[in-house]
């Protein structure tokens, strides 16, 4: 008994020293980064001249035309993109989840998952300016516009398109995340319970499985948040510039060519840490509001007959909620791979007038380049990120984790994610600067782990955490060893989720953005910095070839991934 | 936390007091270095360039320029692209305020005006007059080009070298437009009479401030404010006329002026889809090059306004702390070579007009540069001849700010 209590201690002790560590790793520089730009923002940076604390760069912010619209648009695109996101989502497996068929729907969900956000927005663009191929398609037998019209659409004033184009990419992440948490529910026994009770089947799903998934679901929602409240590369060019969103104003005061705009920026980054945690606030308020409402109708028993009158109909709907958005964002996807072939092709013409290459020649020294950067940081951070959240997952069993005495918090592992990037890269450039350290291949993939990491754990954590220890034991009777265990027993099994977080991974490093800008120092360029290059007007041509091959490589490492499972899983059925 | 911000201040202080030292003991000033030897140590090097990258032609004519630098001195020249040249200016203060003077990520980068002056203020650039040692510079001319010597009326002082010259040309379809307006006052006209058709794009893009700057110029009472600095002028008695311009066109604007296109070459995208009736661009060649590569219909043509437009030189410039400046400058001195600014200027390539001077050339290139092709829609040197000299670079932020104050709330 001793020797066994000895033994946890040893393991617990194991634990956090490992959680010490990736908490350095991967917490610390973000927390850095935010305590240097914490400083500048009152004022006190020597090196340009700041040398007294004062409250002028906060004012200066304050005072900054149209600030109070910047912090709004960026507050309710947020709040406006995760709740449809969350409602589609929802409103879809209530109709679909029983039916079967989602499973389906995740795999052919699976490339919109992996396609980097600049990708998606291009391909909007592409597909609804006014130019686009909508109104190229109508035009001009059916709308008789021999130009192109002249209304606002993508980008719009009100941030319509960005909320559109922040769904396309969300309504997959929370679908697959509802998925997985689902898996741990008696959800189809909840159900039963409640339609033997007469209530239809959406009303169960919103009153009994909603509820309870929810909680399980919260980190990925406020991921999903803090993405949308700081996002920059698909805000860039799908939000309007009048004034556009806030982290948008602030990487241009970072961006400034008059250095003294840095402390502005400083403080203006400040500005938006506390924007995300009002945004925070604010959805939880929101949450906590749905679930006392959700609450009084059970309480009322009121069973909302009229939703189950026709359930085809409102079956089609909960279908369309998430298939329309997602239909679109493949069909922009296809209007990215013409233009990439395109050679000459003008309003009002659907059909490129002249097709060609030129796009793959002309420019393609650096396209290649940035390609071969893409998968060179993006396989190796994902690889280590797989490796760290094995060994993590090991040292750490379930116990630890969950249960009521919980030891051990994952929490400090998605800090990267719950912070916006905007507030912390600028310090953690100056510091990478001071150590010499910037503009390596070995920092850069450093700084995409940080991003990686948490979505590895995300992704492969719940399946690791739920192995049948009795197959753990079935080994060490056959005198198996732990780590021979692990590669004989355990790897083989859980081959399938270990090859999906790697690809998960790998799509997560490719359409990083403002990390590879800050850390990479400009010199290191990958596919996504690349395609916001050429977005700002290059050729669409060229951004077509950058965006079909931002498509292409995440895609291929699905595959490979799935073929590396299936492979195993096969081999291991044969044997 | 505050340690480390201290940190870099104090490391910086080391390599300045080594630095010291150093030249206490070597008193050989720096330019006695040949440009031989400079070529020499160049061989292997890798020169990091930060140019804008939003031009296909701009970025293949750099491409065409990395392959011969390869071929003739082993310099491997590393495009990095950008989106605004203050990024490449944030990431050299970056590396300044951390102490890094040496081993820099920036080794060239393409600037002129604001960002120069701003560079140069900060001692951001090397500073020993390295572009006037450049062999190639013996064939410019700043007698008849005194722009090479003083960028936006900041003076260079040898701190950045010629690449090219520039001026703002304006460009419609004419089958929207039959006759093109050729001043602030026709163009309100036009803007007026046809509502949603024209644009510029939206500060601080360069070309979207030089339009401002150009309406400026045209407009005021008297030019001569802007040449000095603008704080010592009376801001609102010289930018009154622009705002006042901008608010009668304001809601005739592309989208009624609440999006802009985001720089020139969006313009042209917009104009050869016929969103937009006119565009504008600092290369004279630009819709030229639109109509050979099928962007722009031919029925595209440039203008310039009778009072003349703005024109100004381009530059390179080496930062403080590059790591290949001696490759820098090797590839400094072939931009500005003949045969690059031959090529340079032909229209199927870029378009760009050399900064050299014709009678100090050879006999050969002098000819060479008179064959240089223009293309259906570029005006003719005699055509642009009439040119408006920048404003002081402190004339940006102000109009900027202004800008920012009345129309960024739409």
């Amino acid at each position: 008994m001793a020797i066994m209590m000895k033994k946890q201690g040893m393991s617990l002790l194991l634990a956090k020293g490992a959680r010490f560590l990736l908490f350095g790793l991967i917490a610390g520089p973000v927390i850095a980064g935010t305590l240097g730009i914490i400083v500048p923002a009152f004022g006190w940076f020597p090196p340009l001249g700041g040398v007294a604390f004062s409250l002028a760069p906060i004012q200066a912010v304050l005072d900054a035309p149209g600030i109070w619209q910047s912090v709004w648009l960026s507050l309710s695109t947020a709040l406006l993109a995760t709740g449809l996101s969350y409602f589609c989502v929802m409103m879809f497996l209530a109709v679909m989840w029983q039916r079967g068929g989602v499973r389906w729907l995740v795999r052919a969900l699976a490339p919109l998952l992996s396609v980097p956000h600049i990708t998606i927005a291009v391909g909007l663009l592409f597909l609804l300016q006014p130019s686009g191929w909508i109104a190229r398609l109508i035009s001009p037998a059916l709308s008789g516009w021999e130009r192109p019209p002249i209304f606002g659409i993508v980008p719009d004033d009100y941030g319509i398109a960005l909320i559109f184009g922040l769904m396309v990419k969300e309504i997959p992440f929370l679908l697959l995340m509802a998925l997985s948490g689902l898996n741990q529910l008696p959800a189809h026994q909840w159900i039963a319970t409640s339609r033997s009770l007469g209530y239809g089947p959406v009303s169960s799903w919103c009153l009994i499985v909603q509820p309870n998934l929810a909680p399980r679901l919260l980190l990925a929602v406020l991921i999903v948040l803090i993405f949308c409240v700081s996002v920059v590369d698909m805000a860039l060019i799908l939000a309007p510039t009048t004034p556009p969103p806030l982290s948008l104003r602030v990487l241009s005061w970072f961006q400034d060519p008059d250095l003294s705009a840095r402390f502005t920026a400083s403080a203006g980054a400040l500005f938006h840490v506390i924007l995300a945690g009002v945004t925070v606030c604010l959805w939880l308020v929101l949450r906590r509001l749905c679930g006392i409402i959700l609450r009084s109708v059970v309480r009322f028993g009121i069973r909302f007959q009229l939703l189950n009158i026709s359930s085809r109909p409102l079956c089609f709907l909960g279908v369309m909620l998430v298939a329309l958005p997602c239909a679109i964002g493949a069909l922009g996807l296809g209007v990215s791979l013409v233009w990439s072939v395109a050679e000459v092709w003008r309003f009002p013409d659907t059909l490129p007038a002249r097709w060609g290459l030129s796009a793959w020649s002309a420019g393609s020294v650096s396209l290649w380049d940035a390609a071969i950067n893409t998968i060179v940081v993006g396989v190796s951070s994902a690889a280590i990120a797989l490796c760290m959240v094995i060994v993590w997952c090991e040292l750490t069993p379930a116990a630890y984790i969950k249960g009521q005495r919980k030891k051990i918090t994952e929490i400090p592992f998605y800090i990267p994610l719950l912070v916006p990037q905007i507030a912390f890269l600028f310090g953690l450039q100056i510091m990478l600067v001071w150590l010499d350290l910037d503009g390596l291949y070995i920092t850069l993939i450093w700084a995409h782990l940080l991003f990686v990491f948490p979505y590895v754990l995300l992704s492969l954590g719940p399946a690791w955490r739920r192995w049948d220890n009795r197959l753990d034991d079935v080994g060490a009777a056959l005198g198996a060893g732990r780590i021979e265990r692990l590669i004989r027993i355990k790897l083989p099994v859980l081959i399938t989720p270990i090859m999906t977080s790697l690809a998960i991974g790998f799509a997560v490093s490719a359409a990083l953005y403002l990390p590879t800008i800050f850390v990479g120092g400009g010199r290191i360029i990958t596919l996504t910095t690349e395609a916001v290059t050429l977005a700002s007007g290059a050729g669409r041509q060229n951004l077509g070839a950058a965006t079909a091959l931002q498509m292409a490589l995440p895609l291929l490492i699905f595959l490979c991934a799935d073929a590396v499972s299936r492979r195993r899983l096969s081999g291991t059925g044969s044997a | 936390m505050l340690p480390a911000i201290l940190r870099p201040f104090i490391v910086s202080l080391a390599p300045l007091l080594i630095a010291l030292c150093l030249t206490a003991i070597s008193s050989a000033p720096l330019r006695a270095e040949s440009f031989a030897e400079v070529t020499r140590l160049a061989r292997g090097q890798t020169v990091y360039f930060n140019a804008w990258g939003g031009s296909p032609s701009i970025n293949a004519y750099i491409g065409w320029a990395g392959e011969q630098l390869k071929q003739r001195y082993g310099i491997t020249l590393v495009h990095v692209k950008l989106t605004d040249t203050s990024e490449a200016v944030s990431r050299i203060l970056a590396e300044k305020v951390a102490g890094k003077s040496s081993g820099g990520s920036v080794d060239l980068i393409w600037v002129n005006g604001e960002n120069f002056a701003s560079l140069k203020r900060d001692g951001l650039l090397r500073a020993d007059d390295w572009a006037f040692g450049l062999p190639s510079f013996a064939y410019t001319d700043s007698k008849t080009l005194p722009a090479i010597l003083s960028d936006f009326a900041v003076p260079t002082d040898g701190q950045e070298s010629p690449w090219g010259r520039a001026q703002l040309v304006f460009a419609y379809d004419s089958r929207y437009a039959e006759t093109p307006p050729r001043s602030a006052a026709a163009l309100a006209k036009w803007i007026g009479a046809n509502p949603g058709r024209f644009s510029y794009p939206q500060p601080p893009d360069f070309t979207g401030t030089s339009f401002l700057k150009q309406i400026a110029l045209e407009l005021a009472p008297d030019r001569s404010v802007f040449m000095m600095p603008a704080e010592t002028a009376d801001k609102d008695a010289a930018l009154g006329p622009l705002w006042q311009w901008l608010e009668t066109v304001h809601p005739d604007l592309w989208r009624g002026g609440t999006s802009y296109p985001a720089n020139y070459t969006d313009m042209v995208q917009l104009l050869g889809d016929g969103e937009l009736s006119f565009a504008m661009a600092f290369n004279p060649a630009e819709f030229s090059n639109g109509i050979a590569s099928g962007v722009l219909p031919e029925t595209v043509r440039s203008y310039i306004h009778q009072g003349g437009t703005l024109a100004n030189v381009h530059f390179v410039a080496i930062p403080f702390n590059a790591s290949a400046s001696e490759a820098a400058r090797v590839t400094a001195d072939f931009l500005l070579s003949p045969e690059a600014q031959l090529r340079k200027a032909r229209a199927d390539i870029w378009g760009d007009p050399t900064v050299l001077a014709m009678h100090r050339l050879p006999q050969d290139m002098q000819k060479a540069f008179t064959r240089v092709v223009r293309g259906p829609a570029t005006l003719s040197e005699a055509e642009l001849g009439r040119t408006l000299p920048e404003p002081h670079p402190s004339w940006v932020a102000v109009i900027e700010e202004g800008w920012n104050r009345r129309f960024l709330l739409r």
